[in-house]
C-alpha cells in the first residue's frame, strides 16, 4: 500500500480523528461525575474550613463521601440573592443533591459589569454564614470563603486559595494558618469604603476591620484585597440589613433592661 | 490604555522564557548565533499572531462550557473543553506547515539555516502555553488575544536574540570544559532570568 | 538482544539523559520542581504518555503518510495526556496536586522528550523496544525532576514531601523558589555530569 497516496492520507487522518475524539469523550463521559465530585468536595471543604465545623487539616484528611455528609449534618439553609440584596433562589442542601455555586468567575463577572448576578449565602449551624469571594492575584486567580458570626459583621473564619500565586510568598494566603486566623474577630463595615482593609501596616491603627498585607506577597495581598472589597461591596445590601436589625435588636434589647431598672 | 498595559507586560513580566520558562528547547538549540536567533524569533512572532487569537475564537464559540449556546438553546449544557489541547495543538500544526511551505519558497537560505527546529516551533511549549494561558485569562473582545500574541512573541524574540548575542561574546572566554556548551548556558539563563525578575508586580 | 534490551532501558538514565545531555524537556523540570510531590506527579505523567506514545506510533508506523507524520504524533501524544489529566481530575487523592499543574500537564504535549523519542526510535523499532524506550526516557528525565526538587523543596521551604525537615530556626532561602535558581541548579548539575564522565564534554 502506497502511503503516500493522497486519498490514503485523507482517509486515514479521518480514522485517526474519529477513534481519538470517540476514546476521549467515552473516558470523560465515565470519569465527569468523579471529577465533579472531586469538585464539589474541595469547594464544601473549604467552606467548612472556614466556618470552623472542623480543623483544615482533618477536612483535607476526610474522603469525599464524609465532606458530603459533614455538609449535610450542620448546614441549615443555603440561597442565593441578586445584587439588590433580595433571596433570588434556594440551593438544595439534603446529602444527595447538595446543591452550590461553585463557579465563581461568572459571579465576579457579573458584580463588576452590576448585572444580574446569582451570589450564594450558606448558613450553618449557630447561624454562621459563609459567603465566597473571588478576585485576580498575581499570576492567576484568587478566592475564597468568609465566615460570619450570628451578628453579620463579625468574621468568624476565612479560607483563602489560589490557582498560581508564587510559592512561599503569594501561596502563604493559602498555606500559611496565621494569615487566615488574623481574620477572625475582625469586622467588615458594611456600606464603608473600602469595608475592609488588607494592607500594609494597617493592624497598627487598632482599627477593626484591618488586617496586614503579607511581607514580600504585596501583589498578592492587593488583589486579595480587591476581591474583598468587591463582594462585600456586592453583598452589603443583604447582610448590610442583617446587621443593622442585630443591631437595633441588641439596642432595644438594652433599652428594656434599662427601664427595668429604672423602675 | 488597557492595550498598552497588556502589551508591555506580556513583553516583559509574562516574559515566556523567564517567568514561566517555556520554549526552553528550540530556546536553547537556536541561540549559539545572533542570525538563526533573529530567523527563529521572528517565526515564532508570526506563529503566535496567527494561531493565538484563532484559538480564542475557537475557545469562546465553540470550546467553552456553554460556548456553543449560538447554534441553539439545546446546548447550553455542552462542555467541550476536554477537547482544548488538541483542538489548540492542531491549530499550530497546520500553521506552523504552512510557514514552513512560505519561507522554504521565499526565504530559502533561512530555511537551510533554520533545519529541524523550523517544524519544531509545532512543539514549542511557548506557543501552546500562550493558547493555554489565554483560556485562563478570558479575555474580551479579539484586540486583547492580538495584544497578548504580539507582546508574548516579541518577548520571545528579546530573549533568544539576547542570549545568542551573550553565547557569541561567551565563546572568547575560558569557561572550564566540564561547563561549556550547555552548563554555562543553563546558567547565564538563570542569571538572566533574575534579572528579569525586576519586571514582576509593575503596575501600568 | 538481551544487550540491546538493556542499553535501551540504561542508556537514557545516564549517558543518554534527555534533560541533562539530550537537553529536551527543561520547560517543565524548571517548572514543577518547586516541591517533590509536584516533580513526582510530572515523573509519573511523563513516563506514561512517553512510555504509551512510543508504544502506540511504532505499532503504527508503517501506515502513518509521511505528510501527516507529525500531525498523527502530535494527536497521539495529547490523547495519552488528556487521558492522563483526566484520570489525574476523577482521583480523590490526586485532584488537588492536578490542580496546581494544570498547565505545566498541558504541556507535556510539547515536551520535547515525548516527540524526540517517537522520532528518533518508535518510528524505526518494534512495540516492545518503544515501550521500554519511552519509560527508560521518562525515567531519565523523573531522576532528574526529583534531583532538583529535592534541592529545592528542602533549601526553600525546609520540608521534603511537606515534612518539616530542616528545624525551625533554618529560614528558608526564597531565591531557591523562584524559577531561575532552577536553572542554575541545572548548570551545576551538568557541571558535576560532565565532570565525572569526560566523554561527554564539549569541545
Amino acid at each position: 500500500m502506497n502511503t503516500n497516496n493522497n486519498v490514503y492520507t485523507v482517509i486515514y487522518t479521518s480514522i485517526v480523528v474519529v477513534i481519538v475524539a470517540a476514546v476521549l469523550a467515552f473516558v470523560a463521559s465515565k470519569l465527569g461525575p468523579a471529577q465533579d465530585a472531586n469538585a464539589k468536595a474541595e469547594t464544601l471543604r473549604q467552606m467548612m474550613s472556614a466556618a470552623g465545623i472542623k480543623p483544615t487539616e482533618e477536612l483535607y484528611a476526610a474522603k469525599n463521601a464524609e465532606i458530603l455528609q459533614l455538609y449535610a449534618d450542620n448546614i441549615e439553609e443555603a440561597y442565593t440573592i441578586g445584587l439588590d440584596g433580595e433571596k433570588n433562589g434556594e440551593l438544595s442542601i439534603s446529602q444527595d443533591k447538595i446543591e452550590l455555586v461553585s463557579k465563581l468567575k461568572p459571579q465576579h463577572k457579573a458584580i463588576l459589569a452590576e448585572g444580574d448576578a446569582t451570589l450564594p449565602v450558606y448558613i450553618f449551624k449557630g447561624g454562621i454564614a459563609v459567603i465566597p469571594i473571588y478576585g485576580a492575584g498575581l499570576w492567576g486567580p484568587v478566592w475564597g470563603y468568609i465566615a460570619f458570626c450570628p451578628d453579620c459583621y463579625t468574621i468568624a473564619g476565612a479560607f483563602f486559595d489560589h490557582e498560581s500565586e508564587t510559592p512561599g510568598l503569594g501561596a502563604k494566603i493559602k498555606d500559611e494558618a496565621w494569615f487566615r486566623e488574623k481574620f477572625i474577630g475582625k469586622t467588615v463595615e458594611w456600606g464603608e469604603t473600602p469595608a475592609f482593609r488588607l494592607e500594609k501596616n494597617v493592624e497598627a491603627t487598632g482599627a477593626t476591620n484591618a488586617v496586614d498585607a503579607i511581607t514580600g506577597a504585596t501583589m498578592t495581598s492587593k488583589g486579595l484585597n480587591e476581591a474583598l472589597n468587591i463582594w462585600f461591596k456586592a453583598y452589603e445590601k443583604h447582610f448590610g440589613l442583617g446587621a443593622f436589625f442585630n443591631m437595633l435588636e441588641g439596642l432595644s434589647e438594652a433599652e428594656t433592661v434599662n427601664d427595668n431598672e429604672e423602675e | 490604555m488597557e492595550y498598552i498595559s497588556l502589551f508591555v507586560k506580556s513583553i516583559f513580566v509574562d516574559n515566556m522564557i523567564f517567568a514561566y520558562f517555556l520554549g526552553m528547547c528550540s530556546y536553547l538549540a537556536v541561540s549559539k548565533n545572533v542570525k538563526t536567533a533573529n530567523g527563529l524569533g521572528l517565526a515564532v512572532i508570526f506563529v503566535l499572531l496567527c494561531t493565538l487569537p484563532l484559538n480564542w475564537l475557537l475557545n469562546t464559540y465553540v470550546l467553552q462550557p456553554g460556548a456553543l449556546q449560538w447554534l441553539g438553546p439545546q446546548f447550553a449544557e455542552v462542555d467541550l473543553s476536554f477537547l482544548s489541547f488538541i483542538v489548540f495543538i492542531a491549530v499550530i500544526a497546520a500553521f506552523v506547515q504552512l510557514v514552513e511551505m512560505i519561507v522554504e519558497k521565499f526565504l530559502p537560505s533561512l530555511y537551510s539555516s533554520l533545519g529541524i527546529y523550523l517544524p519544531l516551533i509545532a512543539v514549542n511549549c511557548a506557543i501552546l502555553g500562550g493558547s493555554l494561558f489565554m483560556q485562563q485569562r478570558d479575555f474580551t473582545g479579539i484586540g486583547e488575544p492580538l495584544v497578548y500574541a504580539l507582546g508574548s512573541g516579541i518577548g520571545w524574540y528579546l530573549a533568544i536574540v539576547a542570549l545568542a548575542a551573550i553565547r557569541e561574546k561567551m565563546s572568547y572566554c575560558n569557561v572550564p570544559k566540564p561547563l561549556k556548551g550547555i552548563g554555562i548556558t543553563f546558567i547565564t539563563v538563570g542569571l538572566m532570568g533574575m534579572a528579569f525578575m525586576i519586571f514582576m508586580g509593575i503596575q501600568l | 538482544m538481551a544487550q540491546k534490551l538493556k542499553e535501551t532501558i540504561l542508556n537514557p538514565i545516564l549517558k543518554g539523559n534527555p534533560i541533562t545531555v539530550l537537553v529536551l524537556g527543561i520547560c517543565s523540570a524548571l517548572a514543577v520542581t518547586v516541591q517533590l510531590k509536584g516533580a513526582l506527579v510530572m515523573a509519573l505523567s511523563v513516563i506514561a504518555v512517553t512510555g504509551l506514545s512510543s508504544l502506540v506510533c511504532s505499532l503504527l508506523r508503517n501506515t502513518i503518510p509521511n505528510r501527516v507524520r507529525i500531525i498523527v504524533q502530535l494527536v497521539v501524544v495529547a490523547m495519552m495526556v488528556i487521558l492522563v489529566d483526566q484520570i489525574l481530575k476523577a482521583g480523590e487523592g490526586t485532584y488537588a496536586i492536578d490542580k496546581q499543574l494544570s498547565v505545566y500537564i498541558g504541556l507535556i504535549i510539547t515536551n520535547c522528550i515525548v516527540m524526540g523519542r517517537i522520532e528518533a526510535f518508535a518510528l524505526g523499532n518494534k512495540p516492545i523496544p518503544s515501550l521500554l524506550d519511552g519509560i527508560a526516557n521518562g525515567l531519565g528525565y523523573g531522576l532528574i525532576l526529583v534531583v532538583v526538587a529535592f534541592f529545592r523543596e528542602l533549601l526553600g521551604s525546609g520540608t521534603l514531601f511537606g515534612f518539616r525537615v530542616l528545624p525551625e530556626a533554618y529560614v528558608p532561602n526564597n531565591l531557591v523558589i523562584l524559577p531561575p535558581f532552577a536553572l542554575i541548579l541545572l548548570g551545576c548539575i551538568i557541571w558535576v555530569h560532565r565532570a565525572i564522565d569526560k566523554d561527554l564534554q564539549e569541545n
